[in-house]
């Protein structure tokens, strides 16, 4: 049966506001990454609650924001922790899937070698 | 949880309607996924399949329960800060707005060389893909009757009838509360209920009269060692006396007794958390080989077992080791379902670019006080020497505080609704 299931043109294709430097990634795997977000900031970063929401974040900003996190000396509050897990491609990717559901993903951070 | 209705159904609608990049499988007849059991696992696991495959693959959720009562706060309905209504989750949202079949039934026999399941009432039900979220089942003390001795581990009746049990502490009174060998459901959950009892004994001004008696199969306390060391010593260090290495051998719940390798200890409120294992019929499918929770590849959560083609478990049942938390099961659903869309689309889930981005996250809040928390933070990455999900971040709480409280309702509604909702 799952023979006949075609393999979906959708999978890695571009979506508008994409920036080039990330043209080739599996938007899919963007997606994954950042849906771990989702338990405390809501499905597709819509908060329910006190918690902020990450539906009006920039690309910029949040890659930003979640770096900061990731080099605090006194790692303090739950997500300094949280963003301590992951890489600095994953904050990147995270990031990117944020600000692309924002229509926000069109200024790029700085990245530094 | 009272949700804000209109900001609710602001973020079904959004979310809905920004999918990104959807994976839309194309088949002659849409493929079926069954998913059984709505907790946190499953229920996570349905409205995903329908999120991110644009509404292609059709999902049956099957749960003998018309609504889920979360175990998730559940020890704040002890100290009477929320009801146990609060924390029932309708599968609502889920039939109406995405579309998944919900039945209402127990699923009893897996037939993977057939791939089809069967369900007490409505027989055999067929699928492409099956998806297993039902959690723990007890491994009970012999003589154990829970009306009297309630485990309230699994939300329910249980823990109305332990909140009234304790609510009757008086002066003199001994509870005893016996903790699992690990691994068991929520880690830092035991001591968590330990600190709210020793609250409830304080607040009472029952403080050097009654007293805590924590039995611990464990050698140490197994999560937030930190926090819990700090309020078992110092915060609640009159009433509670943590005793380590202590394996539960029988309880006669007619007399409070518990009945230990080394020695008896009776109490006039005891609440036994048992061992933990697997649902029945996925030991009995041959799912967890010899062992009590089921072995998967947590790039796709598939069964390891041959013969399983197309079988998937999420959640508390399995193996991966990774804490059996809500927030955990929820994380390992995403992952399983972008894997059964990966797979039903015939795109590899072993590509590189997704191998190195598997991860997985928790956070636990733990109530220490009537009205302070902690917290404990997790992340998990695929990798790729193991083939198993290694810790990348641990970190807890420095101290339990108010703005912690305060701070677990925004989680737990946030982590509510993006499972049920
Ligand atoms: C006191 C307490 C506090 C906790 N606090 C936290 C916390 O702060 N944070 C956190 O992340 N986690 C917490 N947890 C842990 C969390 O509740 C579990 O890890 C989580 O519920 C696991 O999800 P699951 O989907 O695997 O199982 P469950 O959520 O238990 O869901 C299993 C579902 O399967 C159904 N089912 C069972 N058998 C069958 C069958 N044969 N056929 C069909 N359906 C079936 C059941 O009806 C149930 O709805 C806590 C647990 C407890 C007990």
């Amino acid at each position: 049966m799952n023979k006949k299931i075609v393999r979906t043109l959708c999978l890695g294709t571009l979506v508008a506001g994409v920036v080039p430097q990330v043209q080739a990634e599996d938007l899919t795997v963007n997606r994954l990454l950042a849906s771990q977000c989702a338990q405390c900031h809501g499905t597709n970063g819509h908060s329910v609650g006190s918690i902020e929401g990450l539906t009006d974040e920039s690309y910029k900003d949040l890659y930003e924001d979640l770096m900061d996190m990731r080099s605090e000396d006194r790692p303090e509050n739950i997500m300094d922790h949280q963003a301590l897990g992951y890489t600095d491609d994953q904050v990147r990717r995270i990031a990117h899937y944020f600000g692309t559901l924002s229509g926000k993903a069109g200024e790029a951070p700085e990245f530094k070698d | 949880m009272s949700m804000n209705r209109r900001r609710f159904l602001q973020a079904c609608g959004a979310s809905a309607a920004v999918s990104i990049a959807p994976t839309r499988v194309k088949a002659a007849s849409a493929p079926h996924v069954v998913v059984i059991g709505g907790g946190f696992a499953g229920a996570t696991a349905a409205k995903y399949l329908r999120m991110w495959s644009d509404r292609t693959i059709d999902v049956t959720l099957v749960d003998p329960n018309a609504s889920h009562t979360s175990c998730v706060l559940s020890n704040l309905v002890l100290n009477r800060r929320i009801t146990l209504k609060e924390l029932k989750m309708d599968y609502g949202s889920l039939s109406s707005f995405y579309g998944v079949n919900v039945v209402r039934d127990r699923a009893n026999k897996v037939d993977g060389a057939g791939k089809r399941v069967r369900l007490k009432e409505g027989g055999w039900l067929n699928y492409d893909h099956l998806v297993i979220a039902t959690g723990i089942n007890m491994i009970n003390p012999p003589s154990i009757d829970y009306k009297l001795t309630p485990h309230a581990w699994i939300a329910g009746g249980q823990t109305n009838r332990l909140a009234s049990l304790l609510n009757k502490v008086g002066p003199d009174s001994t509870v005893i509360m016996t903790i699992p060998k690990s691994p068991y459901r929520c880690p830092p959950g035991p001591y968590e209920r330990a600190c709210l009892i020793a609250d409830i004994i304080k607040r009472k001004g029952l403080e050097g009269s009654a007293r805590l008696q924590v039995l611990d199969a464990n050698s140490s306390i197994q999560a937030e060692k930190h926090t819990f060391e700090n309020a078992f010593n110092n915060l609640y260090g009159n009433i509670v006396e943590y005793i380590t290495d202590v394996e539960v051998e029988d309880v006669i719940s007619t007399e409070g007794r518990v009945v230990t390798r080394t020695a008896d200890y009776v109490g006039d409120v005891v609440n036994i958390i048992p061992q933990q294992r697997a649902m029945g019929f996925i030991r009995n499918a041959g799912l967890t080989g010899d062992g009590l929770w089921a072995s998967v590849d947590p790039l796709t959560y598939a069964s390891t077992v041959s013969g399983f083609d197309g079988v998937h478990i999420i959640g508390d049942s399995q193996a991966t080791g990774q804490p059996k938390s809500a927030h955990m099961a929820n994380a390992q659903a995403k992952v399983c379902v972008d894997a059964i869309i990966r797979s039903l689309a015939g795109v590899p889930n072993d590509d590189p670019e997704r191998v190195a981005n598997v991860t997985t996250a928790s956070a636990c809040y733990s109530p220490i006080t009537y009205d302070q928390a902690s917290w404990l933070s997790a992340v998990f990455a695929y990798n790729t020497e193991s083939g198993q999900m290694a810790l990348t971040h641990l970190g807890e709480a420095d101290r339990w505080s108010t703005g912690n409280y305060r701070q677990m309702f925004g989680w737990a509604s946030n982590l509510f609704t993006d499972s049920f909702h």
